[in-house]
């Protein structure tokens, strides 16, 4: 009877799964068949798409590329702590600080990147205009059309728009110590940076974990910001994994390879969110 | 104030200044003449501001914006209605497994999705559904309840029990709670996540990319923006509006909302 009753629960849960774990199942059924250009084809392979990626080029640029985007989690929290604590210092102007700094988070992806190609154009952008009024004009440069500076150009870009977001946890995270703490410690004669070192920085470890979660998964699964951007070029230069998936199945329409880089890019994902959920929800 | 403290402000206000730029040269250049965008300053106000920018973005874009508010309107309600009832049963009803059941869902909320994306383009292309508004609806549907599921989880876990029992005392079954008792004292929790879910599915640009189709279908206008890059090459001035244009609903939510969206960033990522 209970569960009849619960039956439109069910339904909306059944729907979920679906597109969540058949969708997975399928993909990965796809990611050992011997599809390849637009005809359909389940026969199975093998894990020849697997071993294959090992001996891909571009496989091993995406994960570099994505070693480097990890990059942005102690920038991003670094940053995004040092805001945190001078805007919890500050004494007027904190809410109209904040916002400024969380918008571009608030932003989609594709105007951000939009923007940054803006920032970045040679002749006439933002960046190399600062570089030759600080008479650092030799430094301008082809920041996101060059090989070499490619990834630091999104690096950059990726900070503004994320550390923001780690102000903001962290922030939460420094109004969430008890006040009795904060007190104790000024009668105790604690500078201030003992008061954020000792007492307050320590108990700040939900939100480093938050931010690191956050940040992590964003680098694994970063695509829009990158293909508005750069498409993944010049040449290879900027693909990550999602970017290599989108490639190869779309464009070079290898389904089943473009399925076995996706699969990889799951396991990955899941290695880190599962335990994640598992602790923060075991107990409830 | 003490010297410290204006020191203090004087960075902030640098640090934000900083933050601004990209938003200030895309104003100022949306504004802008062809002309006055090559021979000026990016950073400079322009001289004889003109709507022409907008106009010309706009006649790309119209269609898509279209598209993506039906779009994104579709797709708010019914992964914000259908996430709710899930919450509701996850956090007030409960059944047996339904810890591990929900850890299932939650996982919906973080995978990439690359790992999908071969399969949607195949059922989409099955049923008919690649290129038009109701699939993409769907699919952000889909994809939307697991996060729905968490947040409205985890507000509704503030909700005492206490109210439940008593209905139930009083002879409420399971579904007129959730109707008549938990939802209208839970009016913040569900704006805070429309306000959410709007943000990300306006922002989306994977879908809309794969099945969304051409302009004349059901492109949204994330990736008409995108396309602007190939139309508009060398205007900046034309890709600046257009970014603006795109960037406007969400500016007028975070604006006049962000409190709300701001709660609903803290609580998709803290646990509740």
């Amino acid at each position: 009877m209970r569960k009849l009753v619960l039956l439109p629960f069910f339904l909306i849960l059944g729907l979920a799964f679906y597109f969540i774990y058949i969708a997975v199942g399928w993909n990965a059924l796809v990611s050992v068949s011997q599809w390849s250009g637009l005809r359909v084809s389940y026969a199975f392979s093998g894990f020849e798409h697997y071993t294959e990626l090992f001996d891909d080029p571009v496989f091993w640029t995406s994960l570099k590329n994505t070693f480097l985007l990890f990059l942005l989690i102690p920038i991003c929290m670094g940053l995004g702590l040092l805001l945190a604590i001078l805007l919890d210092r500050s004494v007027r102007g904190e809410k109209v600080f904040r916002n400024l700094y969380l918008l571009p988070f608030a932003l989609s992806f594709v105007v951000t990147a939009t923007l940054w190609a803006w920032m970045y154009s040679p002749s006439t952008g933002v960046a190399n205009s600062i570089l030759r009024l600080l008479g650092l004009g030799s430094l301008a440069g082809m920041w996101h059309t060059t090989k070499d500076s490619v990834m630091w150009s999104i690096l950059l870009a990726l900070i503004w728009q994320f550390s923001g977001y780690t102000m903001m946890i962290f922030l939460a995270g420094i109004r969430s110590v008890p006040e009795d703490q904060v007190w104790a410690a000024a009668v105790d004669g604690a500078s201030t940076s003992q008061l954020y070192a000792r007492v307050i920085v320590p108990q700040l470890g939900p939100s480093f974990l938050t931010s690191f979660v956050v940040l992590v998964l964003f680098s694994l699964k970063a695509f829009d910001f990158i293909w508005v951007l750069t498409s993944g070029g010049p040449g290879t230069a900027s693909h990550t994994l999602p970017v290599m998936m989108y490639r190869v199945t779309f464009e070079q329409t290898e389904f089943a390879y473009g399925a076995a880089v996706s699969v990889v890019l799951l396991a990955v994902v899941l290695a880190i969110v599962v335990p994640y959920l598992y602790l923060s929800y075991r107990r409830k | 104030m003490n010297w410290k403290q204006m020191v203090l402000l004087v960075g902030l206000v640098i640090v934000a200044c900083l933050y601004l730029l990209p938003l200030w040269t895309a104003i100022t250049t949306a504004f802008k003449t062809s002309a006055e965008v090559a021979s000026t300053g990016p950073l400079s106000f322009p001289k004889n501001p003109t709507l022409e920018p907008f106009r010309e973005a706009l006649s790309s874009l119209k269609t898509p914006y279209i598209n993506s508010v039906l779009m994104t309107t579709g797709g708010v309600v019914g992964s914000v209605f259908l996430g709710s009832i899930c919450g509701y049963v996850f956090s007030k009803v409960r059944f047996k497994h339904d810890a591990i059941v929900f850890l299932f869902l939650a996982v919906g909320a973080f995978i990439p999705y690359q790992s999908v994306l071969v399969p949607l383009y195949i059922t989409a292309a099955k049923l008919r559904m690649f290129g038009t508004i109701q699939g993409l609806i769907l699919v952000h549907i889909a994809y939307g309840i697991p996060m729905c599921a968490i947040l409205f989880r985890n507000f509704y876990a503030d909700v005492p029990d206490a109210i439940i029992n008593q209905a139930k005392v009083d002879g409420a079954g399971v579904w007129t709670i959730y109707w008549r008792i938990l939802l209208p004292v839970t009016l913040l929790a569900t704006l805070i996540v429309v306000i959410f879910q709007f943000t990300c599915i306006w922002n989306e640009f994977l879908f809309g990319l794969v099945l969304g189709g051409g302009e004349n279908q059901a492109m949204p206008v994330t990736v008409a923006l995108n396309n602007l890059k190939g139309t508009f090459a060398a205007q900046w001035n034309v890709q600046m509006s257009g970014a603006l244009l795109v960037a406007l609903p969400v500016l007028l939510v975070y604006t006049f909302l962000g409190k709300y969206l701001i709660h609903g960033y803290m609580a998709g990522a803290v646990k509740g």
